[in-house]
């Protein structure tokens, strides 16, 4: 039964994994199919899916930082109006020096996510053409969508408290002045902050 | 542009290519477009709903909420009394505050157009600033999706089949992987702190096991509390029903997890190790203890801790006083009593046990050696049941049975037992006679939900095969020749709303009377004090008043120098109490003698 529900999209990821000898893809569930490819294979694997396969619809493009793992991960998302499947391309692109190649040609609207994730994960794609600035303005810090940005340092550094804040209480020490209750020193590193 | 620009003549005839399709008309008056299903827009907070954990405020990345008092608005147990006023000037919508609100009372709206010439109005209180919000709530959390953790890790338990074959123990309690996911749970508002009698740092130890550092947690756990293990087993744990994760979802198993804490330390020499205690250099003041229950045995610790020259006076032979022989031994084991008796004997708490006061040594006596006397003696006498039969053989209070068990002695209840009251005491007589291999049903007036007794005891009785008749009022014991007990007559009752705002009452329903044939009735409905020891000149100073002795805020009675606590002085009379009493005594004993 599942097995012909699954059938164009277990077609799919075997046609991929036949043409290109560096893929591996998996069938997620219906309709949605996940395959990851070294960042070199990138644009060739979307071409040939968008000429050959049927994706001829960039949906989305997403990047997820793994500070863990020392990794970006970018994110194509396909569409095939003929086959109703979600093709997901994912490849891993080392931290340390995040550049990959620009796919604006194969897809003219790429432009605009690669540029947004440029801006917001500090990531590079060679040969992209367009404006440095894309939401952020005379940014000079981190790409605050890193996961090592510290927002509330960042808040702190930039934004003054607006008056009026000064009444603002905590809430353990309210409840410790209605109790009585007191807390030793040593027990106060594990207080919420 | 040249002259023959063919693409500039043509173009606008491309417009032909509308003809005959339908129009594009806008509604006329003009209706605002609605936003997105879980739009995320102006914050409403529930005043009501809310509870003031301040979860929001932790998370906010953007420091744009803090906690303000709120007209209207009264702290109590349960809620902090404080609100979340945002600054929607540093708001970036991210609505993580909505995510771990606890309650679900923080809600984004639809609203997002916010003009005003005025800068400051930025900052607002959701849901006093804009009660209009909560029509058009949007953006909302679920138990479901939410990032708080609603549900508790299960506490393994033996099968109520092999629990009755034995006094094992019947909880198993938590692992170490088990006991860290539990802990992380916690979101560390404190609002448990306020109703625990003894005010323990629960978000404190509590973080010290998610993050690992059990040590600390014992110490964290022995700061106000040096019987953290008898509390992690028996407590009434009053925290949990405050938590703030039992509003939509489980309260964090607080009371598993300081069991889990100190069931770390395996003797008493590992908790003295851990503990690592500073007991200060003798201060020559002698305090004499009445009873080695939980508060007579917490002042103890804490004085000799302060110098103080502390003897306890034990009328048994083991000390605990009622948690050592009323409570059955499946839930608190000998070893683990004694294990914590002997730490405090450890640092210096002396104990004379088999020494009735009053009968092997006078009150005067004690009163007149020592420069502060401490009475904990609890509650040890039952009441009567006060029905036709009482007398009869086979017809005793549960504390008595209690008190023979824990002393490995076996009374003889026939196989078919009833057990009057609900309490945890009525429990715990009715588990252990299914323990002594009779069938047993509990007679309670109100209903089940009404039952003073805790829940899992309840769940726990019932697992066992514990029958419970609720709305059920026992009238008359009925006995053979011997004056054996025979049976029991009872009536129904039904539940009367009563007119003056309490609970329903009981009323008895005319005609329902049964008999039971039955082997043994164990009556469970509250004890009182024996005070009998006290001298004359001591009672005339020391007032009692409806069986409690009156203390003042130090915990003081009306003689001087001796001071009271436990059972026979708090309303709540449980462990945890007793254990605060007998902190805020030591406190009040040191401030006379010493400062």
């Amino acid at each position: 039964m599942t097995d012909t529900i699954l059938d164009k999209e277990q077609k799919l990821v075997q046609l991929l994994e036949q043409t290109f000898k560096k893929l591996s893809g998996k069938v997620v569930r219906q309709r949605r199919v996940t395959v990851s490819v070294e960042k070199e294979l990138v644009p060739s694997v979307l071409s040939y899916a968008k000429s050959q396969l049927g994706y001829i619809h960039l949906s989305h493009m997403s990047c997820v930082d793994w500070p863990e793992n020392n990794n970006f991960e970018i994110i194509y998302i396909l569409w095939s109006p003929a086959d109703k499947v979600q093709l997901f391309i994912k490849t891993l692109i080392n931290r340390e020096n995040p550049e990959i190649d620009n796919v604006d040609m194969i897809w003219k609207h790429a432009n605009t996510y690669e540029r947004e994730i440029r801006e917001m994960y500090g990531i590079q794609f060679n040969g992209l053409v367009g404006a440095q600035e894309f939401i952020l303005e005379d940014w000079d810090d981190m790409p605050p969508m890193r996961r090592d940005f510290d927002t509330v340092e960042y808040v702190d550094d930039n934004y003054t408290f607006r008056p009026g804040r000064e009444d603002a209480g905590d809430v353990r020490e309210e409840i410790v002045k209605r109790s009585g209750e007191d807390i030793p020193d040593f027990a106060k590193k594990y207080s919420r902050d | 542009m040249a002259f023959f620009d063919i693409k500039g003549l043509v173009t606008p005839f491309t417009a032909l290519t509308q003809l005959g399709k339908a129009p594009h008309t806008v509604t006329f008056p003009y209706h605002k477009k609605e936003t997105a299903e879980r739009y995320r827009g102006l914050h409403y907070n529930n005043i009501e709903e809310c509870i003031g954990c301040g979860n929001c405020s932790t998370i906010c990345m953007n420091e744009a909420i803090d906690m303000i008092h709120v007209d209207g608005v009264e702290g109590g147990k349960g809620d902090s009394g404080l609100r979340p006023r945002v600054d929607n000037g540093r708001c970036c919508w991210c609505a993580l505050c909505v995510e771990v609100c606890p309650t679900g009372s923080l809600n984004l709206t639809k609203e997002y157009i916010y003009v005003t010439p005025d800068a400051d109005a930025f900052l607002w209180t959701p849901g006093v600033s804009n009660p209009e919000g909560k029509e058009i709530i949007s953006f909302n959390s679920s138990v479901e999706t939410s990032l708080g953790m609603y549900n508790r890790i299960p506490m393994p338990e033996l099968e109520g089949k092999e629990r009755v074959k034995s006094f094992a123990e019947v909880m198993l309690y938590y692992s170490e992987e088990e006991a860290r996911e539990e802990a992380t749970r916690c979101i560390s508002c404190g609002l448990c702190t306020e109703v625990c009698p003894a005010h323990m740092h629960i978000p404190e130890y509590i973080n010290a096991i998610a993050k690992g550092d059990d040590n600390e947690a014992i110490k964290i756990i022995y700061d106000n509390n040096p019987l953290g293990e008898l509390c992690g087993k028996v407590c009434t744990r009053r925290c949990e029903d405050v938590c703030a994760m039992q509003v939509r979802g489980d309260a964090v198993a607080i009371r598993w997890l300081k069991e889990y804490a100190v069931g770390r330390a395996e003797t008493a020499d590992i908790i003295k190790e851990i503990v690592n205690p500073e007991i200060k250099e003798p201060n020559g003041f002698k305090v004499g203890i009445v009873g080695a229950g939980p508060s007579g045995l917490t002042a103890g610790y804490y004085l000799a801790l302060k110098g103080f020259d502390v003897t306890i006076y034990e009328a048994n032979k083991y000390a605990g006083g009622m948690t050592m022989y009323g409570i059955p031994k499946y839930r608190l084991p000998m070893e683990s009593l004694d294990k914590q008796i002997d730490y405090m004997k450890s640092i210096g708490v002396k104990i004379e046990f088999n020494t009735k006061v009053g009968k092997d040594i006078t009150f005067d006596k004690i009163y007149k050696s020592h420069d502060a006397v401490f009475v904990g003696v609890g509650f040890q006498v039952p009441y009567k049941m006060g029905i036709k039969g009482e007398e009869a053989v086979g017809a005793f209070p549960a504390v008595n049975m209690l008190f023979d068990v824990n002393n490995g002695k076996t009374p003889d209840i026939g196989n078919k037992v009833v057990v009057i009251g609900g309490g945890n005491v009525a429990i715990d007589g009715a588990r252990v006679s299914r323990r002594l291999g009779a069938e047993v049903t509990i007679m309670y007036r109100r209903r089940v939900v009404d039952m003073p007794a805790d829940w899992e005891e309840i769940e726990g009785a019932e697992h066992e095969g514990v029958e419970i008749m609720p709305q059920t009022i026992p009238v008359e014991i009925i006995t053979d020749e011997n004056s054996k007990v025979k049976a029991i007559k009872y009536l129904k009752a039904e539940m009367v709303a009563d007119d003056k705002g309490g609970r329903p009452r009981p009323v008895p329903i005319e005609g329902s009377e049964t008999i039971m044939e039955v082997s043994s009735v164990i009556g469970a409905i509250g004890q009182e004090a024996d005070y009998s020891f006290f001298t004359e000149e001591a009672l005339k100073e020391i007032e009692i008043n409806r069986g409690r002795m009156v203390v003042d805020e130090n915990m003081m009675t009306g003689m001087k120098g001796v001071f009271a606590g436990g059972d026979a002085v708090n309303r709540t009379a449980d462990a945890i109490s007793a254990i605060a009493d007998g902190f805020k005594a030591c406190k009040s004993i040191e401030k006379m003698l010493v400062k």
